[in-house]
């Protein structure tokens, strides 16, 4: 496969206008992966990343990857406080009262 | 692999026109719907001012003890949410100011230091045969059976997200543990999309490598 040397692949965070003509590095498509699941990618960076995935099962498993990291995040959700719930309450009710 | 779908957005929860008419009538069940719901996000904007959860709470109970007794002198110039979310941050900096912070929330941009989302020597270099192609590539993690995460994993991404940079945990916190979507966290607090985006894919970055290192781990013993 002859490959484009392109950019230096140092692993900033990638503009797109930075990519090379040909194709999406691995390396690229880690940085790129948000925008990617945002579907902010410009259309031409969106259709070298899929061509990329249906070549790289490594990408693939890194996307995936992310997507249980975020699924895992979900789960982590819904924290409360019914101690400074009912405080607050407690002042609602009182207010309540004298303004009846 | 298709991209993910936008989390189902929770609505912000003063955006109600319902809820001031409630609030103001001291409506018990308005007031525990509305703290329950904007509980985690008022927590997560506070936290990202001081240094503690402790502090934190506190900042929040204030706040709505703030705005219990306050409704019935809002006007009505401004959304309730901006009023509410005004309330939230003087508290939080007069309670930063006390602290004497280092950083001041103004700065919520990312900042301009390079944080690769993998380890570059994971990936070939130049002179290799496939430049920016996977060196070491991720290996698939064995995850439990019908669980998404292992309790194991669980408690370490719990610790890893406490451990984020403050800025990058504020936003993995609204936008993938409470579920609010991009354009209502870059509305709360006034980012562009993009620095949003780079503080999301940094913070997620992170938290991936960690359960990465924990199934690696687990697959070892």
């Amino acid at each position: 496969m002859v490959h484009d040397s392109g950019p230096p692949h140092n692993g900033h965070l990638v503009s797109e206008f930075d990519l090379p003509v040909d194709e999406v590095t691995c390396q690229q498509f880690v940085e790129l992966v948000t925008k990617y699941f945002e579907g902010a990618l410009q259309p031409r960076t969106m259709s070298q990343v899929e061509e990329h995935l249906v070549m790289c099962d490594w990408c693939v498993t890194y996307g995936e990857q992310m997507q249980a990291t975020i699924a895992s995040l979900r789960e982590l959700g819904g924290e409360h406080s019914p101690e400074a719930r009912d405080s607050v309450l407690a002042v609602l009710r009182a207010r309540r009262a004298d303004g009846a | 692999m298709q991209p993910e779908p936008a989390v189902a957005p929770a609505r912000m929860a003063f955006s109600d026109e319902q809820t001031l008419a409630a609030l103001r009538a001291g409506d018990e069940r308005t007031f525990r719907e509305l703290f329950a719901r904007s509980y985690p996000m008022m927590k997560r904007v506070a936290r990202a001012h001081v240094a503690s959860d402790a502090v934190a709470e506190e900042i929040v109970q204030e706040t709505w003890m703030a705005i219990v007794t306050g409704i019935d002198r809002f006007e009505g110039r401004s959304a309730l949410g901006t009023w509410v979310f005004s309330i939230l941050t003087n508290q939080a900096k007069s309670h930063s100011a006390r602290e004497r912070r280092a950083v001041p929330f103004s700065c919520v941009a990312p900042s301009d230091a390079e944080e690769p989302a993998v380890d570059p020597d994971r990936f070939q270099k130049d002179d290799d045969a496939w430049p920016g192609h996977w060196a070491t590539p991720p290996r698939p993690w064995q995850k439990p059976e019908r669980r998404l995460l292992s309790l194991e994993a669980r408690d370490r991404l719990k610790a890893a997200v406490a451990q984020l940079p403050d800025r990058q945990r504020m936003i993995v916190g609204l936008r993938d543990i409470d579920g609010h979507s991009a354009d209502e966290v870059c509305d709360l607090l006034g980012l562009s999309q993009e620095n949003q985006r780079v503080l999301l894919h940094r913070g997620r970055s992170r938290l991936r490598a960690v359960l990465e290192e924990e199934y690696l781990d687990a697959a070892d013993v």
